[in-house]
């Protein structure tokens, strides 16, 4: 999209999404307007200058000569990051969701997709990993035969990643993100979740809204969901933790592949690669294999921070 | 509690309509001359021309209306010897069944010269067609606007003066006893007066006219390029070789084209305490705001974006500021978003 012109008056261009036409064509009524948020996806805040020499009507004037792009008609494309309401004006620090890699679960894997997580899709690529040596690797394969995963899984802690405020001093309620939602590529995988060591019988859960592109949308919170959100509790050392300051809850989850990937190389040839000579770490007799990158995107519902998780997903193709 | 959405209230979102005009000139080069017929198609069936606004076989061409001829079976010039014979009345009567208002019997009815069918009088019965594509026509044509200026006298190489047809006062009087919608009478004269010789229907897109207007100015041989006049024209040439005679008269056509426009306005208000922190990734250095100092610094937001959002937290449309907007605890913002139907 083109830059809109910023010469004259402020002017608001707006247009109907993919989706919400989608949902206007449908005529079950789903289109229904009900909120609104406003974003800043182009404002980039480094370029807030507060030691601007000519004084404080300066400092934020590179950022509002920000050009600004026409709107997107891809729901998935805009509003990545939101403006927040929150009523104390006095706050020095906001919340964040970190992915946690301390605690037992190392390093995501570094040679054959750095800082991705590998997800097997079947029991043969599955089983070619020996060992809890990789942990970035998410045991999580479609084929229900498989029953050792290792207690791998994605973890992100959520709270004031400061050490200016001690952990124990605790998370205002207004910071404290209940809800969290969770977005990934309903053609590849969908959300289970993550007990640590304890694998059994994961609970599957079924996606609020799958739209025109397939990205499925989950939800799930503490209230109703307790198997994906709860508290950290450790509110008095660092060990395993990855926000210094206050926290608040941390959210669980492992990717389940589907099972078209584990049964057909489809979605591989369509949009994926092929590595003959692959180096996975914990994996050594893995090195021909199918593979396709994608993400998961998380989103705290309330304070609107959001983070994208690379994941790998993996297929023997020997 | 932290929040990054604001439900609407009930005084936050109206409905209005609003209609928009277009002028809409298409000059008779177009129609006849400057491709050299390369925009006019015509069909195996004969039953009609369309004409394009550049070589139809260019992917550039737009489809701006269509041209066609045809008589009553109840004319005195309908003849099964004429050429065409069937397909002018059918033609005829096609435009006759949609536009015209059928008897109590179902039956179709012929094209009244001043609209007023209950109070009988004089019938169009030899017509051109002129249906205009929804591309120029949009919801409807403007009441009041239609010209169509043509040479209606002289002979098919000596073109005299053009006349130009109005559908005079229609802004304030047309009929409205068609099934199509509304229609206003089309007059020689700016004024409205004298007698109408054709219609033009508003939410149809179509201009009938009738083909006795030219003997209105004793039209001599030579309606086309065959010298023929309009009667040896309308029993002995073809559909398409009447039009291309009515196309090498015609001078201008000119209408003000209508579009409903429904919007739906929402009123995305923001108050002092509300929108004044971003969860932009570079709003934040380690869980620091980075354009604050001290706790007690005034916090701000940019706002770029407008996002609006069904219950189930799609993105269900849009909006974009072309600068942004700063929002902080000493302001309140009123951002109007209009969605157009």
């Amino acid at each position: 999209m083109a830059f809109l012109d910023n010469s004259g008056d402020i002017i608001l261009d707006a247009v109907l999404t993919d989706e919400g036409r989608r949902r206007l064509a449908e005529g079950k009524g789903t289109f229904r307007i009900t909120k609104f948020a406003l974003g800043d996806d182009e404002i980039d805040y480094g370029l807030y200058d507060k030691n601007h020499p000519s004084g404080s009507a300066y400092f934020d004037l590179e950022i509002l000569q920000t050009p600004v792009f026409e709107a997107f008609t891809n729901n998935g494309s805009s509003m990545k990051s939101k403006i927040i309401t929150i009523n104390n004006p006095n706050l020095l620090y906001l919340p964040v969701i970190k992915l946690n890699d301390q605690s037992g679960r190392g390093t995501v894997e570094a040679n054959f997709g750095a800082d991705t997580f590998l997800i097997p899709v079947d029991k043969t690529t599955n089983d070619k990993f020996t060992a809890d040596q990789n942990t970035g690797v998410i045991r999580s394969p479609a084929d229900g035969e498989i029953t050792e995963t290792f207690g791998a899984g994605l973890r992100l802690d959520q709270g004031l990643d400061t050490t200016s405020i001690s952990p124990g001093a605790g998370l205002s309620s207004d910071l404290r993100e209940d809800t969290f939602i969770i977005e990934m590529d309903n053609r590849l995988g969908s959300l289970i979740s993550f007990r640590g060591s304890d694998d059994s019988d994961p609970i599957e859960k079924t996606p609020s809204n799958v739209d025109d592109d397939d990205i499925a949308t989950y939800m799930v919170s503490a209230t109703t969901d307790p198997d994906f959100v709860d508290a950290i509790t450790n509110t008095t050392t660092q060990a395993g933790q990855v926000i210094s300051g206050p926290r608040g809850n941390r959210l669980r989850f492992r990717t389940r592949p589907k099972i078209d990937l584990a049964e057909s190389d489809y979605y591989f040839d369509l949009f994926g690669s092929a590595d003959a000579s692959a180096t996975i770490t914990g994996a050594s007799t893995l090195t021909n294999v199918k593979y396709i990158d994608s993400f998961v995107t998380i989103y705290g519902a309330s304070t609107g921070y959001t983070v994208q998780i690379p994941i790998r997903f993996l297929k023997d193709n020997s | 509690m932290a929040s990054t959405f604001k439900t609407f209230g009930s005084d936050d979102q109206t409905v209005t309509t609003t209609n928009l005009h277009e002028v809409i000139p298409i000059t008779g080069t177009i129609v006849s001359g400057t491709y050299s017929d390369n925009n006019i198609k015509n069909y195996a069936h004969g039953m009609f021309q369309s004409v394009y606004d550049y070589p139809y076989l260019s992917s550039s061409a737009n489809h701006i209306f269509d041209i066609t001829v045809g008589y009553s079976a109840n004319s005195s010039l309908s003849g099964a010897a004429n050429t065409q014979n069937a397909k002018k009345i059918n033609i005829y009567n096609q435009f006759a069944k949609v536009l015209v208002q059928p008897d109590v019997t179902g039956s179709i009815q012929d094209f009244d010269q001043d609209g007023d069918i209950s109070g009988g009088g004089a019938k169009m019965r030899e017509c051109f067609f002129f249906p205009f594509s929804r591309l120029l026509v949009k919801d409807e044509i403007k009441k009041g606007s239609f010209q169509m200026t043509a040479f209606l006298s002289g002979a098919y190489t000596s073109l005299l003066a053009p006349s130009t047809v109005y559908d005079a006062g229609a802004q304030t009087d047309y009929k409205v006893n068609s099934p199509a919608g509304e229609y206003g009478l089309l007059y020689t004269n700016s004024a409205g007066t004298g007698t109408p010789i054709g219609h033009v229907y508003y939410q149809a897109g179509i201009a009938v006219l009738t083909a006795s207007v030219f003997n209105l100015y004793a039209q001599p041989a030579g309606f086309n390029a065959d010298d023929e006049d309009i009667t040896a024209v309308l029993t002995g040439s073809s559909i398409s070789g009447s039009t291309d005679g009515f196309r090498h008269r015609l001078k201008n056509v000119q209408f003000n084209n209508t579009t409903e426009l429904n919007s739906s306005i929402y009123f995305c208000r923001a108050g002092s305490n509300e929108f004044n922190y971003s969860s932009n990734p570079t709003y934040l250095s380690g869980s620091q705001v980075v354009i604050k100092n001290a706790r007690t610094d005034t916090p701000a937001s940019y706002i770029t974006s407008i996002g609006l959002y069904s219950s189930d937290n799609v993105l269900l449309a849009t909006a974009k500021l072309s600068e942004p907007l700063k929002k902080d605890p000493t302001n309140e913002l009123t951002l109007r978003v209009r969605l157009d139907y």
